[in-house]
C-alpha cells in the first residue's frame, strides 16, 4: 500500500489507485444495472439481488473446480442459468403479487417483504450446501504491465467483460424495439400498455435478464476474489448505493454512478483508513437519498 | 381495523398470560427458562414493532438500531448504575434517536423509509466500531457485574407485559386511530386535523423506547459485546418476520408467532440453523404472498368464511 498524501505519488501509482477503484466500481455498476431493472420497471426493490450474485460466483467455481470447465465460458452459462431461475421466481412469487396488491405501493411493501425472504432463503441454502468457509481458485493471476502501473490479468479481464455487460444492456434497451418497450414502460406503465406493450412478457424477461446479469457479476468476481455464502449482502448495499446515486430506473446513471462509488471507495480507503470504507458508503447513501431521493444526476 | 376489539378480554388474558410466564422459573429447568426468554424478548420487540409499523404501515427496519442502541448504553453505565437505572437508560436513548432519526425520514413513505431506516442502522453500527477502534481501542466491552439471571428474567418479563399492555391502551386511544387512519390514508388523516408528523414521531420513539429497553435487559446475557452481537441485524429482521407472519395490524398475532417461532429457533438452530432460517424466508413468502393479513386472519377467514373475506377487503 502506498503512503497516504499525494505530492510523493507517481502517475503509475495513481493510475493503479483510480484504475483499482474502476474495476470494483465496474461489477458494481453490472450489479447496479440490474438491480435497476428491476426496481425501475417492475418496482421490485430486490434485496435478495447480491444473493443471486452469490448463486453465479459458486456456480463458477463448481463448473470451474469440480468440472474443469473454463470460467470464461461460465460468463454466459450464468447468464443463463440465473435467468432461468429468474423467470421462475417472477412466475411463481411477483407475478402473483402483482395480480393481488391493490396499487402500486402496497406492491412495492409486499414485494420488499418477498425480496427478504428469498434473501434468507438462497444465502442459507448456499451455506447449507456448499458450507460456509471461503473458497476460491486460480485464474489468469499473472500481472500486465501498461506503462508505470501493474495490474492482475484476472482483474482487467473481470472489468473488461462487466463494463462490456453494462453497455451491451444499455445498446439493447436503446437501440431494438424491445428496449423501446421497456423504456417506455419505464416513463409511464398505463401509457405503454394503452399503446400496446405486453407486461405480461415484459416484466418476467426484464427480470430474468436482471438475475443474470447479477450472475454474470458473480461469475466475473470468482475469477479474482474469493467468494461466501455471504458475499452477496454488500453487493446488495451497494446496489441500491449506485442506483441511488444514479437515481432510480437511470441506465447512465447506474453506470456512472457505479464507476463513481468504485474511485471514491478507492481514494476514500487510500487517503483516510480501509475501516472506514462501510461508513462512507452508507453516509454517501444516506446523504444522497435525504438530499437528491431522484439521484445525482438528475434533472 | 380489526373489527371485535374487547380490551378488557385481551387485559384478562395478558394477565394470564403473565402470571404462567412469572411461574416458569420456579418450576422449569434453566433451557426452559432461557427459551422463555428468548419468547418474551421476541413478544417485546414485535409487538412495539407493530404498535407503530402494523398500524401506520411504514415498514421500519431499524429494530436492531434501538436493540443495540438499549444494549450499548447498558454495557456503558451498568457499573456506575442500579440495574432499573441503566434499562431505562436503554430505553431513553434509543427513543430520542428514534426521534431524531424519525425527524429526518418520517416524510418519506413505503420502500424509501425501509431503506433509509435500514441504511442507517448499519451508518451507527459502522460508526460505533469505528469509534471503539478509533477511540477507545477495544472492539468490545466485558460486562463484569452482571445481575442475577432471575432479575434478568423478571425484567424482561415486565418489558414485555408493559409493551402489550402499551398497545392495547394505544389502540384504545385516540392516538391510536389517529396511528392507524395514517396507515390508511394519510393525506386524509392529516386533513382531519391529525398532526401526522407528531403522531408519527410519537409512536416511532415509543416503538424504540421498548426495542431499546429489551436490548438493554438482554445485554447482560452476552457477558461480552460488540457491535457486531448489539446491532445484530438478524434481531432486527427477525422482528418483522415474527410481526409480519403473525399479522401486523393485530394484537395477538405477533404475540403468538414471537412463541411459535423463538421455540422453533432455539430447537431447530443448534442442530439445522440453515434449515431453520430457509424455513423461515419460506414461510415469509409464503405469508406475503397468501396471507397478507398475517397468520391471525386465517383464523376469521377459516372461521367465517365470507366475513372474513371482508374484513380483509376492508383492510386493503
Amino acid at each position: 500500500m502506498g503512503r497516504p498524501g499525494g505530492a510523493d505519488m507517481t502517475l503509475g501509482a495513481w493510475a493503479e489507485l483510480v484504475a483499482s477503484g474502476l474495476i470494483a466500481g465496474g461489477i458494481y455498476a453490472l450489479v447496479g444495472l440490474g438491480l435497476n431493472l428491476q426496481y425501475g420497471l417492475m418496482r421490485i426493490l430486490n434485496i435478495a439481488h447480491g444473493e443471486f450474485l452469490m448463486l453465479g460466483a459458486y456456480l463458477t467455481w463448481m463448473a470451474h473446480t469440480v468440472c474443469g470447465i473454463s470460467p470464461l465460458l461460465m460468463v454466459p452459462v450464468s447468464f443463463a442459468v440465473l435467468m432461468l431461475l429468474g423467470l421462475v421466481v417472477h412466475r411463481l412469487c411477483f407475478a402473483r403479487l402483482a395480480a393481488t396488491s391493490a396499487d402500486v405501493d402496497v406492491f412495492e411493501a409486499r414485494g420488499l417483504m418477498v425480496a427478504f425472504g428469498l434473501m434468507f432463503l438462497v444465502q442459507n441454502f448456499a451455506s447449507w450446501v456448499w458450507g460456509g468457509e471461503l473458497r476460491g481458485y486460480d485464474y489468469m493471476t499473472s500481472p500486465v504491465a501498461f506503462g508505470g502501473a501493474q495490474f492482475a490479468g484476472n482483474k482487467l479481464l473481470v472489468f473488461g467483460l462487466a463494463l462490456l455487460f453494462a453497455l451491451a444492456l444499455m445498446a439493447v434497451l436503446r437501440m431494438t424495439l424491445l428496449g423501446k418497450g421497456v423504456r417506455a414502460l419505464m416513463q409511464s406503465p398505463v401509457g405503454a400498455q394503452l399503446v400496446g406493450i405486453d407486461t405480461k412478457r415484459l416484466h418476467p424477461l426484464m427480470f430474468g435478464v436482471g438475475l443474470g446479469l447479477s450472475g454474470v457479476a458473480g461469475c466475473l468476481l470468482s475469477m479474482a476474489y474469493t467468494i461466501t455464502p455471504a458475499m452477496g449482502e454488500p453487493y446488495t448495499v451497494t446496489a441500491l448505493i449506485v442506483i441511488t446515486l444514479g437515481g432510480f430506473g437511470s441506465m447512465g446513471g447506474a453506470l456512472a454512478g457505479g464507476l463513481l462509488l468504485g474511485v471514491i471507495e478507492a481514494l476514500g480507503m487510500h487517503f483516510t483508513n480501509p475501516s472506514l470504507k462501510a461508513l462512507l458508503s452508507y453516509a454517501v447513501f444516506i446523504g444522497v437519498l435525504l438530499v437528491r431521493p431522484r439521484g445525482l444526476f438528475a434533472k | 381495523m380489526s373489527g371485535t376489539m374487547n380490551p378488557r378480554r385481551d387485559v384478562v388474558l395478558l394477565a394470564v398470560l403473565a402470571v404462567v410466564a412469572c411461574a416458569i422459573p420456579l418450576v422449569a429447568s434453566d433451557f426452559l427458562v432461557s427459551l422463555a426468554l428468548s419468547c418474551l424478548m421476541y413478544v417485546a420487540l414485535s409487538s412495539s414493532w407493530s404498535l407503530f409499523c402494523g398500524s401506520t404501515r411504514y415498514l421500519s427496519l431499524a429494530t436492531s438500531a434501538f436493540f443495540g442502541i438499549g444494549a450499548y448504553t447498558c454495557a456503558l453505565v451498568l457499573s456506575s448504575l442500579p440495574w432499573i437505572m441503566s434499562v431505562a437508560l436503554g430505553a431513553l436513548l434509543a427513543a430520542v434517536v428514534a426521534l431524531v432519526m424519525g425527524a429526518a425520514v418520517l416524510h418519506l413513505r413505503g420502500t424509501y423509509f425501509a431503506v433509509l431506516t435500514f441504511g442507517m442502522t448499519e451508518l451507527i453500527r459502522h460508526a460505533l466500531t469505528y469509534f471503539e477502534k478509533q477511540f477507545s481501542g477495544t472492539v468490545g466491552r466485558v460486562l463484569m457485574e452482571v445481575p442475577e439471571p432471575s432479575t434478568v428474567y423478571y425484567t424482561v418479563l415486565g418489558i414485555a407485559v408493559l409493551t402489550v399492555l402499551l398497545a392495547i391502551v394505544v389502540r384504545q386511544s385516540r392516538f391510536g386511530l389517529a396511528l392507524s387512519g395514517i396507515g390508511a390514508d394519510e393525506q386524509r388523516a392529516q386533513t382531519l386535523g391529525v398532526n401526522t408528523r407528531l403522531v408519527k414521531l410519537g409512536g416511532f420513539a415509543l416503538t424504540a423506547a421498548c426495542a431499546g429497553a429489551v436490548g438493554a435487559a438482554m445485554a447482560v446475557r452476552w457477558t461480552y459485546i460488540d457491535p457486531v452481537t448489539a446491532f445484530n441485524p438478524f434481531i432486527g429482521f427477525q422482528t418483522v418476520l415474527i410481526a409480519l407472519i403473525g399479522g401486523a395490524a393485530t394484537l395477538w398475532g405477533p404475540v403468538a408467532a414471537a412463541v411459535v417461532f423463538s421455540v422453533l429457533a432455539e430447537t431447530l438452530r443448534l442442530q439445522l440453523p440453515q434449515a431453520y432460517m430457509m424455513a423461515l424466508g419460506l414461510l415469509l413468502i409464503l405469508s406475503v404472498l397468501y396471507l397478507p393479513g398475517g397468520l391471525a386472519s386465517l383464523r376469521w377467514g377459516m372461521v367465517l368464511g365470507q366475513s372474513g373475506a371482508r374484513a380483509r377487503e376492508r383492510r386493503e
